[in-house]
């Protein structure tokens, strides 16, 4: 059986406040798995538990109790850390140094060899898009390129396992657009992508499998299709739909025992139809400023 | 490991560069710079031959006053910068031992200091040389003339070798000012505390040989103790106050052992602090 990226064994995480030393119990037996090569949203609101689950498995917090394993390492070990990526949430970079000295940095950091490097550089930064801002410091980028300038960090090094905090916070639609896209092409070389965002659909639309934590407790968990599947019912895309063959329909559904239960007007969604209108164009998708 | 020694060369590079582009930094340089030029003004006054003495302890003086201030503040600003800005949070998720975070800063911040120390002191130097250079001409036409009754005496010419032992030494005890500055900055939660309680350990520090010098002297089995415990924590930064000693010739040169066991005596507090440093960051949560 292949080693999970990510497992999760009754991990519980208390924090001590004050000097009563009173418990905060910030997350509360978690349990659960992320597959190698999938796309996992971990999904809560704020104060569920994400950011100190994902801590954990960066190992930049000791859990109270359970364990945290990637690719079968403990997950607070520099080894496992070798193996993954990680972009925070609202990044703050060194803004004295250009993107492409920013990015080289923490290759170094991670051990990338000298001679592979420059190319390792270069080639995040146009997976990226941000090719012709590269030699600009990082302290005059907008925002969303920010937020390019940190997934290029967090996947430099060739990590298997890429963990995205809140990588669409304040960025555009085609900002995010891009990122989903950056997502998606991160799972087609075969890395495994954990995602924890607020942007509902954006997971939907990316995401194989996804927890939801509320207070601490996993509360779902599962596979997207599963997860949002209603049982027992179908939707019908009709196009020309008239009038007159709604009776029709109604009575043919009635003799197989079914039910029509509503007719709605397709509708495109809302990021779609701005998506459509203003880009993403070629100067947005590889250089939004 | 040596991957982990790379780590701390390739954050303390960070850290140095920085620190020079700080505001901070290059408003000290140039506020010390301008005090050890101000020396000038000296020859207003007519000192005499001892004007280069004058000049030094200024000079020295502004080193020691600015280099203690930029030790503390630059330390915890820096450390503080990571943490806050949360560029710290991205470091220790790539696979960077905390001890090697924390040595790279301790590193970066002597290598500040080391160029803080090594511009001054040439400056000085220079200043020094020049205006020594001066008076020699001066004293030696006046006792040709036989209006001075000695040439420029030899007590009082400039051992440019001290004065870069002692900039050897007044690095060595900024770095441990440094590395105390890291340790409470490990523990501590705010940039403000930290500055404050590190320029409290200073402040004792300059004042240990009080107690250095008294412990023996106390009755109280108990006291005695806790003095003699109180003078071993806290480093005594008199040993480092031997600049006019080492620049000029001494009646009693200070010896090469002790100048060595002063070297190595801030060598051991540097390893002691930064240990407990990273001792006390490993358990802080980020």
């Amino acid at each position: 059986m292949a080693v999970p990226a990510i497992r999760i064994t009754n991990l519980t995480k208390d924090f001590r406040l004050g000097l009563r030393g009173v418990k905060l119990r910030a997350v509360d037996n978690l349990s659960f798995e992320v597959a190698d090569n999938h796309v996992f949203g971990l999904l809560g609101p704020n104060g569920s538990g994400k950011s100190t689950t994902m801590k954990v498995i960066l190992g930049l917090l000791e859990p109270t109790l359970g364990q945290c394993e990637i690719f079968g390492l403990r997950s607070d070990s520099v080894e496992a850390r070798r193996l993954v990526g990680y972009l925070p949430e609202s990044p703050y970079f060194y803004r004295f140094l250009t993107g492409r000295e920013l990015v080289d940095y923490y290759a170094s950091i991670c051990s990338v060899p000298r001679a592979e490097r420059g190319q390792r550089v270069a080639d995040v930064i146009e997976l990226v898009g941000l090719t012709t801002a590269a030699d600009r410091r990082v302290g005059t980028y907008s925002k969303g390129m920010l937020q390019r300038i940190g997934p290029a960090q967090a996947i430099v090094h060739d990590p298997r396992l890429i963990i995205l905090d809140e990588p669409t916070a304040g960025v555009d639609p085609i900002g995010s657009e891009a990122i989903s896209a950056l997502i998606i092409e991160l799972k087609r070389r075969g890395k495994t992508v954990l995602l924890c965002s607020h942007l509902l659909a954006q997971v939907e639309g990316v995401c194989d499998d996804l927890a939801i934590l509320n207070k601490g407790h996993l509360v779902a968990a599962g596979s997207v299709g599963e997860l949002l599947r209603r049982g027992g019912q179908s939707n019908l895309v009709v196009e020309n739909f008239p009038a007159a063959a709604r009776e029709e329909i109604e009575a043919v559904l009635a003799r197989h025992g079914a039910k029509l239960r509503h007719i709605d007007e397709a509708r495109v969604a809302l990021d779609r139809l701005f998506l459509e209108k203003v880009g993403p164009t070629e100067k947005h998708s590889k250089d939004p400023v | 490991m040596i991957s982990a020694f790379r780590q701390v060369i390739q954050i303390a590079r960070l850290t140095f560069l920085e620190a020079v582009r700080q505001r901070f930094f290059n408003f000290l340089v140039l506020l010390a710079l301008a005090l050890i030029g101000s020396a000038s003004f000296f020859r207003n006054f007519d000192f005499g031959p001892q004007e280069l003495r004058f000049i030094s302890d200024f000079g020295l003086g502004s080193i020691v006053f600015f280099g203690s201030i930029l030790s503390i503040v630059a330390t915890a600003q820096l450390f503080f910068g990571e943490i806050e800005n949360r560029t710290a949070l991205t470091m220790l998720a790539k696979p960077v031992r905390r001890w090697s975070f924390l040595a790279g800063k301790v590193l970066g911040v002597a290598l500040l200091m080391l160029v803080f120390v090594g511009l001054l002191t040439v400056l000085l130097g220079a200043y020094l040389w020049w205006r020594e250079q001066q008076l020699i001409a001066i004293y030696h036409q006046a006792f040709l003339d036989k209006t001075w009754p000695t040439d420029f005496p030899d007590a009082q010419r400039v051992q440019f070798g001290g004065l870069a032992l002692n900039a050897l030494l007044q690095w060595l005890k900024f770095d441990v000012l440094v590395a105390i500055t890291m340790l409470v900055a490990s523990f501590s939660n705010t940039n403000l505390y930290t500055v404050i309680v590190s320029f409290f350990i200073f402040l004792i520090c300059q004042l240990q040989y009080i107690a250095h010098d008294n412990w023996t002297k106390i009755s109280s089995p108990f006291l005695r103790t806790l003095a003699w415990l109180l003078s071993k924590c806290f480093p005594n930064f008199q040993l480092f106050a031997v600049g006019e000693l080492l620049v000029f010739p001494a009646k009693v040169p200070v010896p090469h052992l002790a100048v060595v066991a002063a070297i190595g005596y801030g060598a051991l507090y540097i390893v002691v602090f930064t240990t407990l440093a990273v001792g006390s960051f490993r358990s802080r949560e980020i």
